[in-house]
């Protein structure tokens, strides 16, 4: 199983300007096969939904530090469903606790990553969604 | 997966995918006529690092218009360890990431090693069939394999980097011979006056076909710059419309487009059967020439 072919944007929405994290795992799923798209800092759900749609990526990974994982998860669900790309997998990694977890998922993330995770597991577990 | 969509955006899209993911067989089944080259094409090449990308995002913010929809196709390695890539010159067409009128898509090189992708020639062509006026290649700057740009686009453009000495002279026979302008960019540099100078006595140089290539320098600040650009590129459409042999560049293409379609079936077949890379050298050419006759297409 690998990644060769499978196109992720990885996005950072919202106004935590940490992208470390970020930057990691979009090596570490580059190194795994995919080719991968970074966004940038701060970039509005709207935004990262429309990038989404005219790189046809296969999935998109937010990464959210600043604690409005609920709120940025559903809008950017919400944005791509409103361009008819409801389709494209959505990831979501962060400090994000896990009492929120089921809530994300009934929004639509389709997997969640926490920093305690090691990295891959998190590309086995993409690559296993994507694979799927 | 459909590429049918109620969003247009999409389906164009999704269109790009299918051509960009085709392998050699699906290439040539998707063939259509040749399309009458309407879109004008620009490339911007020139080493890692130099500016293409951003100088790309100004130059599509001063083209485009209600009338005039500009598409950028923006080239980036692919690992060859790992087959993956990061596509990262969006991240400097911020500016223009958001207007309707341009659509920018980042492709990875996969097995090309000329600078460009697998389908390039086919990827322009389904641009040129969504409506698109002009099309912006960003090629991956590797330096002097680049100049295979030349023949797919209507205008080089080459972006240099003021103090790239020792990268001028291991471009002095390829892609610095063939550009249609030069730009020095990051201007405000030290060397860039130097740099220009010294790029100046290349381009007189080059002036065999009737177009005298000019030197433009910009830098972050000086909007001029990037204006004298944008003239440039439509007087070199100009000139070129007027000049050049359709015949002869619609040939080039073929050619192109032909040779790297025969080399990926050559890359295929040896990866389907890599026993036949332990024949002799005349042995493995035969047999791949036997395998690329189409009656033994299944080999």
């Amino acid at each position: 199983m690998s990644l060769n072919g499978k196109r992720i944007l990885i996005a950072k929405p919202g106004l935590d300007g940490h992208d470390v994290g970020a930057k990691i795992i979009a090596l570490a799923l580059r190194d795994a096969g995919a080719d991968v798209i970074y966004t940038g800092l701060r970039r509005s759900p709207d935004y990262i939904a429309r990038v989404a749609v005219d790189e046809d990526v296969d999935a998109v990974g937010l990464s959210i530090l600043s604690g409005s994982h609920k709120e940025l998860v559903e809008e950017t669900a919400r944005c791509l469903a409103e361009l008819d790309a409801g389709d494209i997998h959505l990831f979501v990694g962060g400090t994000i606790p896990s009492e929120d977890h089921d809530e994300l998922r009934q929004a639509g993330a389709r997997g969640i990553f926490t920093a305690e995770m090691d990295l891959d597991e998190v590309v086995a577990a993409v690559e296993a969604d994507l694979n799927a | 997966m459909s590429e049918t969509s109620s969003n247009p955006r999409r389906a164009l899209s999704r269109a790009l995918s299918r051509i960009a993911n085709a392998d050699v067989a699906e290439t040539l089944a998707q063939q259509g006529a040749v399309p009458t080259p309407e879109m004008s094409r620009i490339g911007v090449t020139g080493a890692p690092g130099a500016g293409k990308s951003t100088l790309i995002a100004r130059l599509a913010k001063l083209r485009k218009g209600e009338d005039h929809k500009i598409a950028v196709l923006a080239i980036d390695p692919t690992s060859p360890v790992s087959k993956g890539s990061i596509l990262g010159d969006r991240i400097r067409m911020d500016a223009i990431a958001d207007d309707p009128n341009i659509f920018i898509r980042s492709i990875p090189s996969r097995r090309s090693h000329d600078g460009l992708a697998d389908n390039t020639a086919d990827l322009l062509a389904a641009m040129e069939g969504h409506g698109f006026d002009e099309v912006i290649l960003e090629s991956v700057g590797v330096g002097q394999a680049e100049y295979t740009i030349r023949t797919l686009v209507d205008t080089v453009v080459l972006v240099l980097l003021p103090e790239s000495g020792d990268a001028i002279q291991a471009m002095k026979a390829g892609i610095l011979e063939m550009a249609d302008i030069y730009v020095v960019s990051k201007a405000d540099l030290p060397g860039a006056e130097l740099m220009v100078a010294e790029i100046q006595q290349v381009a007189e140089r080059q002036t065999a076909d009737g177009w005298a290539p000019p030197v433009i320098s910009t830098s972050r600040n000086d909007l001029e710059g990037f204006a004298r650009l944008d003239a440039a590129i439509s007087a070199h459409a100009k000139w070129r419309k007027a000049r050049m042999d359709e015949t002869a560049t619609q040939r080039a293409r073929a050619r192109y487009q032909a040779q790297g379609l025969i080399a990926r079936r050559i890359d295929e077949i040896m990866e389907a059967d890599n026993s036949l890379l332990d024949l002799d050298p005349r042995g493995l050419f035969d047999a791949l020439i036997a395998k690329l006759n189409p009656s033994r297409r299944d080999a």
